[in-house]
């Protein structure tokens, strides 16, 4: 049987009424990654030995009679900057190279003790620090739609996992966009939940203000699934909200039922026409635009000049500058990398942290000690700040009128491996749809419209099948709006159809 | 203004970075080019602009300072680079009457 190709609620249901066992389909699982990953890449360890042990543990769980938990066998994969006790844990560093912490993520531990079992820790870009997943220390991730193409990222090891089918579901971090942009990429869910929805205990830092995690699944009674595990409150992130409990357990209505929006307010930003998109991306906004006005939602447009002309360099000195505090620790003293040929206590720093990072890590520090620096603190760093209010105070004035916004996650669709621009900057500038979102620490949910071909997007792409790239879109709403985002997708998902196992030469 | 090579080497130097003379060329395009970027900021009149925090509660968000037992002790000296019994080992940095410094990684420091 072709477990690889279930959802969450499927195995877990499957395993909890011993249709089949955990172990079972944690193998298969396995015996699938193993024949994609020497194409893919997408995992930097594998968690074969501990995996199984696991899965047998939910088996003689369930043998024993006892109540098993939502997500009894199923198999998940986590990106690889979220701490797994006594699993090496790198965040793509070279760094962190052989780093075992002592404990588990947050995130780890509510997942496992609903009985998910861990397949594998996934590909990311150095500290999260990228958008391709080629800025890792472990080499790039391809995209599982085409191979000569980058997944997205900082997640992209996460994302093509999850299109891939090694599991149904996978957790990712977003700090700018790097949940939604490569589930955009790799054509699955992915959603970046509120800011304080759930725990970022355990998840190595790198913007702290705007990290969060959040799941990629195929299937979105799976992402409401998984949410109503992650969004827990938790003691130890002094950042997650207490009342930030979400019931994400409703039902998600009728899915063959005809698209129902009836009293959705969902707006267009005004700001953003302007900007150029690929035809299919543009396709796919009036595509989708036209389903959701089919379906009885009323469409208005607000208006964020802010947002459009300042939000990019806010977000980029905040988060440099973040990240400078943040990786400061590595240090090579207490964990991580460490030399034997330094001649002062200075040169080691240098030569662990000269040698342990790459030079997107080594030149966000940079800048971030530059914004930092008592000299240019008040006119950069502070003033990014003050910034961050009008930002997120332009997206509080539209949502007092809107439900949600539509919106591209990219204005382009993949490009090649190691095709990135010379210029830094012109790859921050493509983060404008993704990265205000975390600015304000609003909810996105990134989904597949369809699949381009040279022609434009094939529309109805489930009775079309094509090896087309995936074109995503992204719904972004008020804070602690996350489960209206996934009723809203819902709805879509009755014209546009389900995210279907990437098959780009796997 | 535009940053030259000798201020961006003080500010690696400051991160404790070394660059090889061809990072020291790319950190100089990137933070010229950063810092063009953040000059946008210089449009806005924000005198009156409070800096951004999520205040949404009035509630403190910090748990008591209480001591707790860490479950998995023996597991904070596991690290297989520097697994030394019950002991951290770290490189040793002394230094002498006349401020030299010697790093060795030879000898335990005892915890």
């Amino acid at each position: 049987m072709e477990f690889h190709a279930l959802g969450v609620h499927e195995i877990a249901a499957g395993v909890r009424a011993k249709k089949f066992t955990a172990l079972d389909v944690f193998n298969e699982c396995l015996d699938r990654t193993i024949a994609c990953e020497s194409k893919l890449s997408a995992l930097i360890t594998v968690t074969a030995d501990s995996g199984r042990a696991q899965a047998r543990e939910v088996d003689a769980g369930i043998a024993r009679g006892e109540e098993m938990g939502l997500l009894a066998g199923v198999p998940v994969i986590l990106k690889d900057n979220m701490c797994t006790h006594g699993i090496r844990t790198t965040a793509g560093s070279r760094i962190l190279g052989y780093w075992s912490p002592p404990y588990d993520a947050t995130v780890w531990r509510l997942l496992s003790s609903e009985g998910a079992v861990l397949l594998g820790k996934a590909n990311m870009d150095e500290f999260a620090m990228g958008n391709t997943t080629g800025t890792s220390a472990f080499g790039p991730t391809a995209n599982p739609w085409d191979l000569s193409r980058v997944p997205g990222g900082s997640s992209g090891g996460s994302a093509a996992s999850v299109a891939a089918a090694y599991t149904p579901l996978a957790l990712g971090s977003d700090t700018g966009g790097s949940i939604r942009q490569p589930a955009s990429y790799c054509g699955i869910y992915g959603l970046k939940p509120t800011y304080g929805l759930v725990s970022r205990y355990g998840l190595i830092a790198y913007g702290s203000s705007l990290d969060q995690i959040g799941p990629f699944t195929r299937d979105l009674e799976d992402m409401a699934l998984a949410m109503q595990i992650l969004a827990h409150h938790d003691l130890k992130d002094s950042t997650s909200v207490a009342k930030g409990n979400i019931d994400f357990s409703l039902p998600m209505g009728d899915k063959n039922g005809n698209v129902n929006l009836k009293g959705k307010r969902i707006a267009l930003v005004k700001d953003f026409q302007d900007f150029t998109l690929d035809p299919p991306i543009a396709d796919a906004m009036r595509r989708v635009l036209r389903v959701m006005e089919e379906g009885g939602a009323e469409i208005s447009e607000v208006s964020l000049p802010t947002v459009a002309r300042y939000a990019v360099a806010c977000y980029y000195a905040i988060a440099a500058s973040e990240a400078h505090t943040n990786l400061a620790r590595y240090d090579g003293v207490r964990y991580g990398l460490m030399v034997n040929t330094a001649t002062s206590l200075k040169d080691m720093f240098e030569q662990v942290r000269s040698q342990g990072f790459g030079s997107e890590v080594k030149s966000r520090i940079i800048a971030g000690t530059c914004l930092t620096e008592p000299v240019r603190s008040e006119e950069y760093y502070v003033a990014a700040t003050r910034v961050r209010t009008l930002i997120a105070a332009e997206f509080g004035k539209a949502f007092e009128k809107v439900d949600a916004i539509l919106q591209p996650v990219t204005p382009s669709l993949p490009e090649k491996i190691g095709e990135s621009d010379e210029d830094a900057m012109k790859g921050y500038e493509s983060d404008l749809y993704t990265l205000p979102v975390n600015m304000a620490g609003l909810p996105g949910l990134s989904f597949c419209t369809g699949y381009a071909r040279d022609s434009g997007p094939v529309p109805g792409f489930p009775s079309e099948p094509t090896s087309g790239l995936p074109v995503g879109l992204q719904l972004v709403g008020p804070r602690w709006s996350d489960k209206n985002l996934l009723d809203i997708a819902f709805e879509l998902q009755k014209v546009l159809g389900a995210p279907q196992i990437a098959r780009g030469g796997i | 203004m535009k940053l030259g090579e000798d201020d961006v080497r003080a500010i690696a130097d400051e991160a404790r970075l070394s660059l090889t003379d061809a990072e020291l060329v790319g950190a100089v395009r990137y933070i010229n080019n950063f810092l063009e970027m953040v000059d946008r900021f210089k449009e806005l009149d924000l005198k009156d602009v409070e800096p951004f925090c999520f205040a949404e509660t009035n509630v403190c968000p910090l748990r008591k300072d209480v001591p707790a037992v860490f479950p998995d002790a023996k597991d904070i000296l596991a690290e297989r680079t520097r697994d030394m019994g019950s002991f951290f080992k770290v490189p040793r940095i002394v230094e002498d009457a006349v401020g030299n410094r010697d790093v060795s990684c030879e000898p335990a420091m005892g915890a």
